[in-house]
């Protein structure tokens, strides 16, 4: 099956480049020890802060992981020859999403038992469930738009844009600091992005409140908006090498 | 009525006929055209060999024969269809140019993805033995040699079992039993019905598999037809004989050195060997013989400049 064939070609060329992955799956890790130890005082605020950082994870592995390094082969003679073989191209960009999925998992397990280790977080398997579920939806909003970049940015644009949004999205989505304790004006921008309703349904997880449907819908829309996108940029890409 | 059927049996046998038509391709990269107007219908069941010197357009015309470029202007039609079409492409087997793989899938995960795209593919074990590839399977493709690349580039051509093939310089790099193997591949393709568009730098190859010829020169058609039409086409003849390479000869196309005899090509052998006595040239062991095709190609392209 092509999904299935697409899929496992991914993980297995990921996997046997590890030191390109572990940088990207320990990142968040590695931040989380440094920031969300130092500035989380209650068990509550440590649970949180796990929460936002599993979606730091799948933003890290969505624009590094993959992102990036399909713009970097994209103008590659084997994707050229690839993009001319009998595949409708969002049945790669799914395949693409499960990989990505499969990265993000074993991304926040390790960040799991780091903060298992580093602080005092505790929540009932309800909440456990309902964080992880989050972030697992957070992952296709988030994949299609490091695909998205990986499929319009040039190989050395693509570098330097996902750093760029990396940054801003973490910040502006609220995985830094709760979005709560945001200035009006960045409260303001921060509800435009799908960062931001990832993190909110984490933590309303988390805290164990109902979720309501609305912000499934808006992610839901933003997949299907970055889909078209990264599409729209597979499709436009021709190969500009002349040969 | 029986009018209209006429026509449609017409139609359909035009279709049949002709695997790919280009019309009056335009293609240009930023100020250089690679293709000028080229016009070409290459018939279903017949190897074409694709021949040229480089830049001549050769790569750009298989580009756009197979979607992976875009026409400025022209028509294309692959197999009665569009190029970029899913249903078409079904039946359309291609090489990775360069023979770039992923470095680190193995030969057997390639074929297998591969595979995976069409309806009925041919099966690992017959891929594994028609292209030598048995004992690679388990090897990375960044561990392959030049040779062994080519190998698998072209068993991907064959791997959905297509009904056209198209092969960029094959056998660039092989050794002898590789090459002869892809041959026999290819030889065996046609003879179960299917076409094949290959181009290739060795004259050996076009003659040892070409059924047709297209000769390209500057992004264009320069002459078509099977190895012998182009061959007449042109007339050529090989004067060759021992002794000292003079400078000029009367009604010489070229004049050149080979394993020690000087080689004149020429369209008139009598007029350059009335002057060769003429000039009192010294020589010895005349040969005159019907030129190869390269030396025909030679010529056609000579002409086209003059």
């Amino acid at each position: 099956m092509v999904l299935y064939q697409y899929f496992k070609t991914c993980l297995l060329g990921l996997t046997r480049t590890p030191s390109y992955s572990l940088l990207t799956i320990f990142t968040p890790s590695v931040i989380f020890v440094i920031i969300g130890v130092t500035f989380t005082d209650s068990r509550q605020e440590a649970n949180f802060a796990l929460g936002s950082f599993c979606v730091f994870s799948a933003l890290g592995v969505a624009f590094f992981q993959f992102g990036v390094r399909i713009a970097n082969e994209r103008e590659s003679p084997w994707e050229r020859y690839v993009r001319v073989l009998p595949v409708h191209p969002l049945l790669r960009l799914f395949a693409t999403i499960l990989a990505s999925l499969v990265f993000v998992t074993v991304s926040i397990v390790i960040l799991i038992i780091v903060a298992l280790l580093t602080t005092d977080i505790g929540m009932p398997s309800s909440s456990w469930f309902r964080m992880l579920l989050s972030v697992f939806i957070g992952v296709f909003p988030l994949a299609a738009m490091g695909l998205t970049i990986g499929y319009w940015c040039s190989p050395k644009g693509a570098l330097p844009v996902a750093n760029l949004l990396y940054i801003i999205l973490a910040f502006l989505g609220g995985i830094f600091f709760h979005p709560s304790l945001m200035p009006e004006l960045m409260n303001s921008i921060s509800i435009f992005t799908p960062v931001r309703y990832v993190v909110n349904l984490t933590q309303a997880g988390i805290s164990g409140k109902p979720w309501t449907i609305e912000p499934f819908l808006i992610l839901l829309a933003y997949t299907i908006l970055f889909l078209i996108l990264a599409t729209a940029g597979y499709r436009r890409d021709e190969g500009y090498k002349y040969s | 009525m029986a009018n209209s059927t006429g026509m449609n049996a017409n139609s359909n046998e035009l279709i049949k006929g002709s695997a790919i038509q280009l019309s009056n391709i335009v293609k240009s990269f930023g100020s250089s055209m690679a293709l000028r107007g080229l016009s070409l219908e290459l018939k279903q069941g017949e190897i074409h060999v694709l021949l040229g010197p480089n830049g001549a357009g050769k790569t750009t015309a298989i580009d756009i024969m197979t979607g992976t470029r875009k026409a400025d202007s022209g028509a294309v039609s692959l197999l009665g269809g569009e190029p970029r079409d899913k249903s078409i492409r079904m039946r359309v087997g291609l090489t990775p140019q360069e023979s770039g793989f992923p470095d680190n899938l193995r030969v057997a995960e390639i074929l297998d993805l591969v595979r995976s795209h069409f309806p009925e593919p041919m099966s690992d074990e017959e891929l594994f033995t028609r292209f030598t590839l048995e004992k690679l399977k388990d090897k990375q493709a960044g561990g392959l040699s030049g040779g062994q690349k080519r190998c698998l580039a072209v068993a991907l051509a064959f791997a959905g079992n297509p009904a056209l093939i198209f092969l960029d310089e094959p056998t660039t790099g092989l050794d002898v039993e590789s090459r002869q193997n892809i041959w026999k591949a290819i030889l065996e393709f046609r003879r179960s019905g299917g076409t094949v568009v290959l181009t290739t730098h060795y004259l050996e190859e076009a003659e040892a598999l070409a059924s047709r010829i297209v000769v390209m020169h500057q992004g264009k058609k320069l002459a078509e037809g099977t190895l012998d039409q182009i061959r007449d086409l042109v007339g050529t003849s090989r004067v060759s004989f021992k002794g000292k390479q003079p400078v000029k000869l009367d009604g010489s196309t070229h004049i050149m050195q080979q394993n020690g005899r000087v080689v004149v090509i020429t369209k008139d052998s009598d007029r350059v060997v009335r002057s060769m006595v003429r000039d009192g040239i010294k020589f010895r062991k005349l040969q005159i013989r019907p030129a190869n095709l390269e030396e025909a190609f030679f010529t056609l392209i000579e002409n086209s400049q003059q």
